[in-house]
């Protein structure tokens, strides 16, 4: 997958977001396990495009601010913990708990600075915030970390586990499961906690969740925090199989769009499902066609789906108001 | 032939059926009101009616034309017009504005017309800007005209929202319950400018609560409960009708 | 009316003040200023394009970086490739943005609030990914060189004009700079304007008031388009050489950076948040690579305190001192 890299005027740099193909040893087949390769590829691919997308649909959810920004959050996920692991040597998981941590606090942050003091402005100034605070990190990332690209190197990055002719990188396991377990633990916290439970309610129905005594602005700040929170971990899973580079947020911010609207507003599930697909269809486009164009294939079914089923495959009637 | 025709109109949102099975018809130059419950679906009938939503089956006649599932401009352009029921107008705009783009449907105005400031073009505008005053006058607010919307009273704006529709010049108009949130010496004023308008040979559709008004000004009433027309008929003969006592009015009304 | 015809007048001499200065300081203050005035000029309209979709229409594009583009390569390589003259290529480039923005604008208008700006942002990494990508037509990073200037005119006395040298592409850019400035003006102070000023305060009203919203965004938005076209083939005239970064979807953050902060919905908010935009930032040295940051941190502050910009923030000051409830006739 191929973006057009970096604001400044240096020239564009093409990255290759994951490897094509890993060779592993002992396997000499190919061909038939192209497939089987791509679609390994797309699973690890769409982890991340499941994090990305469930903290945006909460926070869509909630404050109904597309948080432009999400994809940038991820990025700086992904630098923190290179600067942890890389510089300063510490051990990847706790960098991995450190950063997520980081960049909760700095949810808390942008809620309180930003998205709270807005709260009664017009909605399209809310974007234009999210569109700023994007800016804002995009500048801060080119400033501290330049155009040129980061290879995040952790002891788990150059294993590769190889089975049935497929070979996958032991660092794409690590994104599996870890989406895995996040998933789960949110799942529990929305379901099994009355603060979930409150999040679900101000999803549903604002001012009927205020009538029953939930602070909103509270849970809105939880909804922000679990948001940036979810980058981070995205950021820090993903971050060692892949170049580290300025606007590596941007291509995922706008799959993890696609996929919430593919998948329906309002609804995690169909956030996963959206996000799931879209993985599996970049990676199956990327290898079968073309990588410079996989983007365009999920933003071309994502424009077919806003055209035909503006709901999306699992959502609620959310258009006019 | 009756100016506005019903039939068999539903509204389902998934499970909830809103409107159900509705058949009526309004006849040109009458004043029809609509009462019922709050959730009778009186609103959702409008919406139906101005083509803010489909009906789920059903048919809307409107001057022998069939309207089901136009669009929410076309129903205007063909002579329906509706109010809302919290008073929607354009805040930030002068009021003059604000009836000016009512009427603007009518103007014949183009993008190089407005930039090369052509005679057709700038006589369209005059013109529109006319008929504006004119229909400001018409509702007393002429000497607002330069007053920004959003700073007159609740009575004064409610006055500009129907101001901007009867801009569009419609034959039927629908009212969503225009004396909602004003006080009672404001009522009578706006039920005197409701009377003018019948005089101007539009015809009304009333929804409201103020039973007092609309058994005094009806021609003919329909009741609404739960999606259902329960009643239909003069004010007298609804009033006296036991199921729209037992549904909504509470106690004998002699109109 | 005395005073609103005094106020009328005091409006156009202003105007005209401002362009005098625009056509007689450049000749005095030599290339570095000058060249500095053509990007500021090309961005305006950038910026116009901007302030008729969103500032007038009340629809966020954050797409329009393609347009500019597309305008760019469009006119690039009809003359580059096609051998096409100034003239033709200019106005082919033009037809062409406008088609692509009409065609993308059928689906993405029935859109409202963040999908629309969703689509659009979509949009513009696309054709910035088609541009990079597509090394056959467009050269990929290496862009394409070559570009032609416009035609050499000849005039009355023999001699001809040329547009060799930067102060004459300077009045080149500034005759459409001028041009769209007008065209706007009319248009937006205009019955059309009007109705596209009602859709961005309540579309569902303007609706019901018989107003076909659909057709008028699409006009809004094909037109705007077409401005930013404009500014690509001026630029790709000017420059001679164009690269994918001129499609870049930041660039078209920043015009609405530019917009937002001269002030949204007026016409001299667009000249007067891009000049101050990217003429403080020159002068003051900055590094071209904090020019995001610094960006999005005014964007940020002046969307959270003076969401209507500075010329907004002037007109309100203007209305309160001319007492409340009366209209404000700020510049222009």
């Amino acid at each position: 997958m191929c973006w057009p890299g970096g604001t400044s005027s240096a020239r564009p740099t093409c990255i290759q977001i994951f490897p094509i193909k890993e060779k592993s040893q002992g396997s000499e087949v190919f061909a038939t396990t192209e497939f089987g390769q791509y679609l390994l590829n797309g699973i690890s691919q769409g982890c991340v495009y499941i994090l990305l997308a469930s903290g945006l649909t909460l926070v869509f959810g909630i404050l109904n601010v597309p948080n432009f920004a999400q994809g940038h959050l991820y990025m700086v996920g992904a630098y923190i913990g290179f600067y942890m692991v890389m510089s300063f040597g510490m051990n990847y998981w706790l960098a991995l708990v450190l950063a997520t941590l980081a960049l909760g606090i700095f949810g808390q942050i942008i809620y309180s600075l930003v998205f709270y003091p807005m709260r009664k402005a017009p909605e399209v100034n809310l974007f234009v915030a999210a569109m700023a605070l994007l800016m804002i990190l995009e500048g801060i990332a080119l400033y501290f970390f330049g155009t040129s690209t980061k290879w995040f190197i952790i002891p788990y990055t150059r294993r590769v586990i190889t089975f049935a002719g497929l070979a996958l990188p032991l660092q794409r396991l690590i994104v599996i499961l870890g989406t895995l377990m996040v998933m789960m633990a949110l799942q529990w916290f929305i379901k099994k906690t009355a603060i979930g439970a409150a999040l679900e309610a101000t999803a549903q129905h604002r001012e009927g969740a205020m009538l029953c005594g939930i602070k909103v602005s509270w849970i809105s700040a939880m909804a922000f925090i679990i948001g940036t929170g979810l980058a981070g971990i995205a950021g820090m899973l993903i971050g060692p199989a892949v170049l580290l580079e300025p606007t590596m947020g941007m291509g995922p911010l706008l799959v993890a769009f696609s996929a919430i609207i593919f998948g329906g507003l309002g609804s995690i599930g169909g956030a996963v499902l959206g996000a799931f697909v879209f993985g599996l269809v970049e990676s199956l486009a990327s290898g079968y066609v073309s990588a410079k164009y996989s983007l365009t294939f999920v933003f071309g079914i994502m424009i077919l789906m806003l055209l035909f089923r503006p709901k999306g495959l699992l959502g609620r009637e959310v258009w006019r108001p | 032939m009756a100016l506005l025709e019903v039939s068999g109109l539903t509204k389902s949102f998934g499970g909830l059926t809103a409107v159900s099975e509705l058949n009526f018809q309004i006849q040109a130059g009458e004043l029809l009101s609509i009462i019922g419950p709050n959730g009778a679906g009186k609103t959702t009938l409008f919406n139906l009616l101005a083509g803010i939503y489909k009906p789920t089956s059903g048919t809307i006649t409107f001057n022998g034309m069939n309207m089901t599932g136009c669009n929410p401009y076309q129903v205007v352009r063909n002579g329906i017009g509706r109010t809302f029921q919290r008073t929607t107008i354009f805040r930030q705009s002068t009021v003059l504005d604000s009836v000016i783009i009512g009427q603007s449907l009518h103007a014949k105005v183009g993008v190089w017309g407005s930039v090369l400031k052509t005679s057709a073009n700038c006589r369209e505008e005059q013109k529109t800007r006319e008929k504006a005053r004119e229909i400001l006058s018409f509702v007393g607010l002429a000497d607002k005209e330069n007053r920004i919307a959003g700073s007159l009273t609740e009575e004064a704006q409610k006055r500009l929202s129907i101001s901007m529709v009867l801009a569009t010049e419609p034959k039927l108009l629908l009212l969503d319950e225009p004396t909602g949130g004003v006080n009672l010496e404001e009522i009578s004023g706006l039920m005197e400018l409701v009377g003018k308008i019948r005089q101007s040979e539009i015809t009304i559709c009333l929804i409201e609560h103020k039973m007092r008004m609309v058994m005094s000004i009806s021609d003919r009433i329909i009741v609404l409960n739960y999606g259902k027309k329960i009643a239909e008929g003069t004010p007298k003969e609804v009033a006296n009708n036991e199921e729209v006592i037992r549904a909504y009015l509470g106690v004998r009304y002699a109109a | 009316m005395e005073a609103l015809k005094t106020a009328y007048s005091s409006k156009v001499v202003a105007w005209l003040l401002v362009l005098i200065l625009a056509i007689v300081i450049p000749p005095i203050a030599g290339g570095y200023l000058t060249s500095m005035l053509i990007l500021i000029s090309i961005w305006t309209i950038m910026c116009f394009s901007m302030n008729l979709i969103y500032g007038y229409t009340g629809q966020l594009s954050l797409g329009h970086a393609a347009f500019l583009g597309i305008g760019a390569y469009a006119f690039g390589l009809i003359t580059v490739k096609l051998h096409f003259g100034f003239w033709p290529a200019f106005f082919i480039a033009i037809a062409i943005t406008g088609l692509l923005a009409f065609l993308i604008g059928i689906p993405a208008l029935k859109l409202r609030g963040p999908y629309f700006i969703l689509v659009t942002l979509g949009f513009a990494v696309i054709v910035g990914v088609i541009v990079l990508g597509w090394i056959d037509l467009t050269g990929g990073a290496n862009g394409l060189a070559g570009i032609p200037r416009p035609n050499p005119i000849p005039l009355p006395w023999g001699t001809k004009l040329r547009f060799d040298s930067l102060l004459s592409m300077y009045y080149f850019i500034l005759f459409f700079l001028v041009l769209i400035g007008i065209f706007s003006s009319r248009l937006v102070h205009s019955l059309v304007g009007k109705t596209f000023i009602a859709i961005s305060y309540d579309e569902n009203l303007t609706e019901s008031l018989g107003i076909n919203t659909m057709s008028n965004k699409l006009l809004s938005f094909t037109m705007s388009a077409m401005f930013a076209g404009i500014a690509g083939v001026l630029y790709a005239s000017y420059n001679i050489v164009i690269s994918p970064d001129v499609t870049h979807f930041a660039r078209g953050m920043d015009v609405v950076a530019y917009l937002i902060v001269g002030g949204a919905g007026t016409m001299a908010g667009p000249i007067i948040g891009t000049f101050v935009l990217m003429a403080i930032p020159e002068v003051l040295q900055i590094m071209p690579y904090l020019k995001t940051l610094i960006n999005g941190l005014i964007l940020m502050l002046f969307i959270i305190f003076l969401p209507n910009g500075i010329i907004g923030w002037f007109n309100t000051i203007l209305g309160r001192l001319l007492k409340s409830g009366r209209v404000v006739n700020g510049p222009a």
